[in-house]
């Protein structure tokens, strides 16, 4: 359960986020939409301690702040929009690195640690490519790996910042699938999204932002509105509900 | 395709040292101990060297063939000057792989951060100043002191310059640090023309005054720094994903790269004020081990030491051989070896791409 | 009136004549030296005189130029009371010197130009480098003796010096001729061979210099395994690194495995002072007293 209550992030003279409050109950997944600048990474890594920041945020009722670096690592598993993937490392390795926040400050990893990476391969089919180097994988493989290596910190709390960049439209609805499957063994996601199609087909919520604070939140069709698009992204668009779901059609003026 | 888990387990194991490698390393570095100790001016055979050994163990009442005059060479030039390689070797070694790992940098070396300048320096006013040329005390701990002075106004100036997690104002600081004491070495070194020489000679590094209290005093500082480089393998590891994720894992990153340059540092320090500047090692030896066994810092670490042991063991043999019975500085065997081995891995880095 | 003039004439010829036949420097120049540095001419007797140059400095002293030198480089130690400064023999500053408006500088090397520059300045300067051998040093004493007016006096001294020498050498007994000898320069022993200026001293004597057999690039220098020395068991060992290294023959004594080596058991270890280790004026005769002093020890 995450509360963001008054949050403001400062760079500078700049404030990325100002006035913002958003609820994230268990197991929901909510995605933060808005146009660029808007704030949505910032908001990410404010939460996972990246960033210093005003206001509230709290985890359980808990002020993030107040949690230690390792402890808060072992609720929250954040997967920033460029992940740094070091092509020399193997994939079992890179895995491995999520259980960083379980071992002690000069721990070795035993058998529980081995289990949980297993475990994230396994979910994430990714055993052919246990031994091989990340420098080998083609990017929807290492979107993959990147997600194991989320899974194995075994967090309660997945923070995913653009998790479908630089991925066609194949590997983009794998990924969301695949993100989605993993909800099954308790998960609460919260993940900032591009494209809006996507966002309404897979969100419980949606919470678009703009300028640093929330304008509009809420159901996928609440949202995703031409009057909300226009009036925020400067954006022409068409919404289209039936059957199948809701699409934002681009339209030309 | 389908593993069950248990047998996952198995599979899923971070590339530590692998059994082959242990071997070969540790029989790398025992087998360069033994040449270094069986090979010099004085020829001493096999056998009475290990005579001679056994006979200073007690009980086994075992009495050593040798003159006095050899017992003394073996034991009291020969057997120092081997281990004080070996120790320095794998310092210098275990420091370059830390760095690495810490700067992102496979060609950042222990000196980085002004250990060298700062050493440099306190050599230099130890010989100007204190008249000491290479023996007592006060070169070694001149010298040691400068480079821990270095590393640690780098430290403040790197942090000065901005934020603790931006890794390129540490080297900008360490390089502005480095050139900043060389100019002052250069100018002390030019108002007392009679130490060029004992200076250079220091600066090129070698062993040929080795005794067992050198040993004695750097073993300490370098088993300490090592140990802690060690114990702090898989911690690299977490760092080459960058400092922002290894913070989001629960990684203090800023305290970690603290405590693995002072570690670093106070080692590679000592080892410098016993050896001078020994340059390459810190290099050449992490890499080849990247190249050869595993990228991953579980293997790179504690192999840098033992193969850096033996390196520059089988280095110091070659540079009191080549012009027997004189000696070549050892800075020379080093970096004779160090520039075609980057040929060489800059040939093999290109065919990688 | 006539006779009175010519008793005038006769009485100033008496005085005259003897002091002009007395006074050697009207005749001594201009004088031609045939230098390291070609040949120079030397107009006048120089009264303004800088010596760049420590083993200059001892020679121009020695034949009693002192009196004419006005500045010495801040290496020139000796004697003491040589007009010290800051000049410097290995960063000369050509301004610097041409301040001071000397007749005549003395240099042992031509570091940047130096002897070029100096005498574009029409400064006289003499190029006297370090001697190869004993002749040369002989050779320099002497040049300077004739540039600076004081040629009899300059004979003098090398004759002095040879002499001294001669009876030094005559000291050693025969049996004694034939010790192995260590020169150490420094404590990482670097050492001197037979073919540098100091190891020639050495072979007056007849020793053998254990550091011939290492100079394999022949550099004159080689620097020493420890255990070469150690295994050599030198007779002799003499020590030019006293002063700025502190050594001596308690600290070789005292050097792991060296005890047990000849010079040490027989106490031929010999402290000398670098600078008279390293030059090549007059006080060789002082180094090669102290050498064999402990060469006549049984």
């Amino acid at each position: 359960m995450i509360e963001l209550r008054d949050l403001a992030v400062r760079f500078g003279n700049t404030e990325a986020v100002r006035d913002l409050s958003l609820e994230v109950a268990n197991d929901e997944w909510v995605m933060l939409i808005g146009p660029n600048g808007a704030g949505k990474t910032s908001v990410l890594r404010a939460l996972c301690g990246l960033l210093p920041f005003d206001g509230d945020a709290r985890v359980d009722g808990r002020d993030v702040r107040t949690f230690g670096r390792r402890e808060l690592a072992r609720l929250i598993a954040f997967v920033p929009q460029n992940p740094a993937t070091p092509s020399e490392l193997t994939v079992a390795e890179y895995v491995l690195l999520g259980r960083t926040p379980h071992l002690g400050y000069l721990g070795v990893d035993g058998r529980r640690d081995r289990r949980a990476v297993a475990h994230a391969l396994e979910r994430l089919d990714l055993f052919p490519f246990a031994e091989r180097g990340l420098g080998s994988l083609s990017g929807g493989e290492l979107q993959r790996v990147v997600l194991a290596r989320a899974l194995a910190q075994e967090a309660p709390i997945l923070l995913l910042d653009e998790p479908t960049t630089s991925l066609d439209l194949g590997r983009q609805q794998q990924a969301l699938e695949l993100i989605d499957s993993l909800r099954s063994d308790g998960l609460t996601v919260l993940s900032t999204m591009h494209d809006l199609t996507l966002a309404g087909q897979y969100a419980d919520r949606l919470v678009l932002l703009d300028r640093g604070t929330v304008v509009a939140e809420g159901a996928p069709k609440e949202v995703l509105s031409a009057a909300n698009l226009a009036a925020y992204y400067g954006a022409s668009v068409r919404i289209v509900s039936d059957d199948a779901g809701l699409f934002v059609l681009p339209t030309r003026r | 395709m389908a593993a069950t888990v248990g047998s996952a387990e198995t599979t899923v194991r971070a590339r530590g040292v692998s059994r082959p490698w242990r071997f070969l390393a540790g029989a790398f570095l025992v087998g360069a101990l033994l040449v270094g100790l069986g090979v010099g001016p004085v020829d001493i055979g096999v056998s009475a060297i290990v005579e001679s050994a056994l006979s200073h163990v007690p009980f086994l009442h075992v009495h050593s063939s040798l003159s006095s005059l050899d017992e003394a060479v073996l034991w009291q030039i020969r057997a120092p000057r081997v281990v004080l390689a070996a120790i320095v070797g794998g310092m210098l070694a275990i420091a370059g792989s830390s760095y690495q790992g810490v700067f992102h940098n496979p060609l950042a070396d222990p000196y980085l951060l002004g250990v060298a300048a700062g050493s440099g320096l306190g050599a230099t006013l130890a010989i100007a100043y204190g008249h000491v040329g290479h023996s007592g005390q006060l070169l070694p701990l001149s010298a040691f002191v400068g480079g821990l002075a270095a590393v640690g106004a780098t430290y403040v100036l790197g942090r000065s310059a901005g934020s603790v997690r931006v890794v390129g104002s540490f080297v900008l600081a360490g390089v502005t640090v480095t050139l900043f004491l060389t100019a002052i070495q250069t100018f002390v070194q030019q108002q007392h023309s009679n130490t060029l020489r004992d200076v250079y000679a220091w600066i090129l590094g070698g062993f040929s005054t080795a005794n067992w209290s050198q040993v004695e005093v750097a073993a300490p500082y370098v088993a300490v720094s090592s140990i802690a480089i060690v114990l702090h393998r898989r911690m690299l590891d977490v760092l080459s994903v960058g400092d922002e994720e290894a913070a989001s894992l629960g990684v203090n990153v800023p305290r970690l790269r603290l405590v693995l340059v002072i570690a670093a540092t106070a080692g590679t320090a000592a080892a410098v004020s016993v050896s001078g500047l020994i340059a390459f090692v810190g290099i050449i030896v992490p890499h080849t081990i990247r190249l050869l066994v595993s990228t991953s810092y579980r293997a790179v670490v504690p192999l840098s030491f033992v193969v850096g042991a033996g390196f520059l063991v089988l280095a110091d043999v070659l540079a009191r051989t080549i012009v027997s019975p004189a000696e070549l500085p050892i800075g020379v065997v080093t970096a004779f070896f160090g520039a075609p081995f980057f040929a060489v891995v800059l040939r093999s880095a290109r065919t990688m791409r | 009136m006539l006779r009175r003039s010519l008793v005038l004439v006769a009485a100033l010829a008496a005085i005259l004549v003897p002091l002009a036949a007395a006074k050697p420097k009207a005749a001594s120049f201009p004088v031609t030296i045939h230098a390291a540095n070609g040949d120079v001419v030397i107009k006048s007797r120089p009264t303004r005189i800088i010596s760049l140059s420590p083993t200059g400095t001892e020679d121009l002293f020695a034949v009693g130029a002192g009196s004419q030198v006005i500045a010495v480089d801040n290496d020139s130690d000796y004697p003491k009371n040589a007009p010290h400064t800051t000049l410097s023999g290995y960063t000369p500053n050509v301004e610097a010197i041409a301040g001071y408006n000397p007749d005549l500088v003395v240099v042992s090397n031509d570091i940047g130009g130096v002897v070029e520059s100096l005498q574009s300045l029409h400064v006289t300067v003499l190029l006297e480098p370090a001697a190869d051998n004993i002749a040369q040093a002989y050779d320099q004493i002497r040049q300077l003796g004739a540039a600076t007016g004081h040629r009899a006096q300059s004979t003098k001294v090398v004759a002095g010096m040879e002499k001294a020498l001669t009876k030094i050498l005559r000291s050693v007994p025969k049996s004694n001729r034939h010790l192995t000898v260590y020169d150490e320069l420094d404590p990482t022993y670097y050492s001197a061979t037979s073919s540098t200026f100091i190891g020639r001293i050495f072979k007056l004597f007849g020793f053998k210099n254990i550091a011939d057999a290492a100079d394999t690039t022949h550099s004159g220098y080689p620097q020493l395994n420890a255990e070469y020395i150690v295994t050599s068991s030198p007779d002799i060992v003499v020590l030019a690194d006293t002063v700025c290294c502190g050594q001596s023959a308690a600290t070789v004594a005292a050097r792991p495995g060296w005890g047990g080596i000849a010079a040490v058991k027989h106490g031929r270890v010999v402290a000398v002072n670098d600078d008279v280790a390293s030059r090549w004026g007059p006080r060789i005769v002082d180094f090669a007293r102290a050498v064999a002093a402990v060469a006549r020890k049984s």
